[in-house]
């Protein structure tokens, strides 16, 4: 292993402050007793916690977009995982134009997307619904899992399939006990990504949720468009406290490096 | 009548032609290899026995049976591949079992088959260990187990030492070996290592550009070989260009005496010596005089190459014990005329 020079440490010193500095300092004002964004510097006071949970709309919203993630993930995945078995292993009439289709979500500013959804919706009578939320979510973060379902297809091995195949497995057999846990991984991760994309997701949002399928990002920018006051940090220490206790229970149950990096 | 037979198998990539006509009677019990360099169709026609690849052409019959069309997985045959292909998210008991659970054997006699399998291949405390905990040789002989434990009518390996550094594939060879005489599993082998193939094999394929050229013992394969790629790519061969006349093979002033041939007098040919058939003797002594070139020591004997009127030629000298002579000495080259074979360029032509 490299040992890094002074200033390489430097540089990463900065980075990793300039990249945790916002989180520690919202979660410290999310604990001041005053009025105002400032930092606690007499008490420190669990008031704005409070606040949050006097606001009913804020826990709806939460669980909004805690189950659209879930969802958009979940069906993402589904679509994604065959979709990169087709375009990694097949040559077929279309394959340039279906991968081009998948990844395009990427390239369109969800701007742009948001208008179109709007627009759409209201044609077809669809506002308010949270299934098309849903739907509308899985376009934007299908491109994320598609990408790394395909780079842990293009790094699998394909003669361990051609061995399962040979001991007499059937071509869903092999899909399902060698191709699956050998590009779990992958899959993982991108579901991960997905789940996160789809769950902080503003932009595209704005224009499709109704009231009743406002998810939390919407409901904290129409909030702080009113008024600006620390429960906006308060909510955003839960939403780190949460990821943190996420990251670390999965970490314990699965083994962080064993879904995300695979095994080696 | 063999127990799998290739009969006019061929097959062709996008107009190229891989593996022409190949046609080969394996009986019950025989360990083949199929020998030759990169590219020459070797390992297609593995997979075509496996029924990964689909013949172009041809029929593969196992036993028999006509198995051209079945799939890969009601074949039932038994592969060891270049990379062992292990489920890495499977214990090693577990990678073994798996041929036996897609048989639906039950689990009690499924452990029982999987621990004798891992005791032949020296393994049983390895059990519950995962791939990448093991080492290149236990990896393989992983592979072997899982391919053998599902009982194949045939063992099919492809370059299966070819991952293992040279000390640990001598072992294998012979642990390969082994495992086979005991089993009894008649075994197609894919290999690019000639040493290895007439070592551990009853019979030995050569395969050229998509032909089987020679099918024979390792003995006679090396002795007799069919083509002039053969004589230089199984073992070492002096190949010595001259014109045949009054039964010798007339190189320059140099006059070396062969087997006796039944060729025309004048005919352009070339002369074929092992240099193992070659005795190096004193100056002055011998059939062939000349200077010694380069020597280099390869533990059980030594490689010369000596500097004669017929060009240069390599000769084998035992270790005796006794250094033989250095680089820039005069020697003399001594041969039984029956072991210069004469190969004429006509069969160099085909």
């Amino acid at each position: 292993m490299q040992k890094n020079g002074p200033i390489a440490l430097l540089f990463h010193a900065l980075v990793v402050g300039f990249v945790l500095a916002p989180l520690v300092v919202i979660c410290l004002v999310a604990f001041t007793p005053e009025n105002t964004l400032t930092m606690p510097t007499t008490e420190f006071s669990l008031r704005w916690f409070r606040a949050v949970f006097e606001h009913p709309d804020f826990v709806t919203a939460f669980g909004n977009s805690l189950w659209l993630a879930t969802i958009a993930a979940s069906l993402s995945v589904a679509i994604a995982v065959p979709a990169g078995l087709a375009i990694d292993r097949y040559r077929f009439p279309g394959r340039d134009a279906l991968n081009g289709l998948f990844l395009s979500p990427l390239i369109i500013p969800h701007l742009v997307l948001g208008v179109a959804f709007l627009r759409l919706f209201a044609l077809i009578g669809a506002t308010g619904s949270f299934l098309w939320l849903t739907l509308s979510h899985v376009i934007i973060v299908t491109p994320y899992v598609l990408r790394l379902v395909l780079a842990a297809l293009s790094g699998l091995d394909r003669s361990a399939e051609q061995a399962a195949l040979t001991l007499g497995a059937s071509r869903f057999t092999v899909f399902r006990r060698v191709t699956v846990p050998m590009i779990l991984p992958g899959i993982s991760g991108g579901w991960l990504i997905a789940f996160i994309n789809s769950f902080d997701e503003l932009t595209m949002s704005i224009f499709v949720t109704s009231p009743a399928t406002v998810t939390l990002p919407v409901r904290m920018y129409m909030y702080a468009t009113e008024s600006i006051d620390p429960m906006m940090a308060a909510v955003s220490a839960l939403m780190i406290a949460l990821t943190a206790v996420a990251m670390v229970v999965l970490d314990r149950v699965f083994g962080l490096d064993k879904i995300l990096v695979g095994e080696k | 009548m063999g127990f799998l037979t290739l009969e006019g198998v061929s097959k062709v990539y996008g107009g190229v032609p891989v593996v022409r006509d190949v046609n080969l009677a394996v009986a019950k019990g025989e360990f083949v290899s199929l020998l030759g360099p990169s590219g020459c169709g070797k390992t297609t026609t593995l997979q075509m026995i496996a029924g990964l690849v689909e013949p172009s052409g041809g029929r593969i019959r196992l036993d028999g049976r006509d198995i051209t069309q079945e799939k890969p997985n009601r074949r039932g045959l038994g592969i060891v591949f270049q990379s062992y292909a292990l489920f890495p998210h499977m214990t090693v008991a577990e990678n073994v079992s798996f041929g036996l659970e897609m048989r639906n054997v039950p689990r009690a006699e499924r452990d029982k088959r999987v621990a004798e399998m891992l005791g032949l291949v020296h393994l049983a405390d390895m059990a519950d260990r995962y791939p990448r905990q093991l080492s290149g040789g236990q990896r393989q002989r992983v592979a072997i187990a899982r391919a053998l434990v599902i009982t194949p009518p045939v063992l099919l390996l492809d370059e299966p030492l070819s991952n293992l550094d040279a000390k640990l594939r001598e072992e294998m060879q012979f642990e390969l070996r082994r495992i086979q005489r005991r089993v009894g599993t008649t075994t197609i082998m894919v290999t690019h290592d000639q040493a290895e193939a007439l070592s551990i094999s009853d019979r030995v394929v050569v395969m050229e550009g998509g032909r089987m050229t020679q099918i024979d013992a390792p003995y006679r394969l090396y002795e007799q070989p069919a083509t002039p790629f053969i004589s230089t790519f199984v073992g070492k061969m002096n190949r010595i260009a001259g014109v045949w006349r009054d039964g010798t093979v007339t190189v320059g002033n140099a006059i070396l005496e062969s087997a006796p041939a039944d060729i025309a007098p004048g005919t352009a040919v070339t002369a074929l010596i092992r240099p193992e058939k070659l005795r190096l003797c004193r100056p002055g002594e011998g059939r062939l005089a000349g200077q010694v070139a380069s020597r280099f020591f390869l533990g059980g004997h030594w490689l010369l190459t000596v500097a004669t009127e017929a060009g240069e030629i390599m000769v084998s000298v035992p270790n005796t014990g006794e250094e033989p002579a250095r680089e820039g000495e005069p020697v003399g080259i001594d041969w039984t005329p029956a072991t210069l074979r004469v190969e004429t360029a006509s069969e160099v032509a085909a």
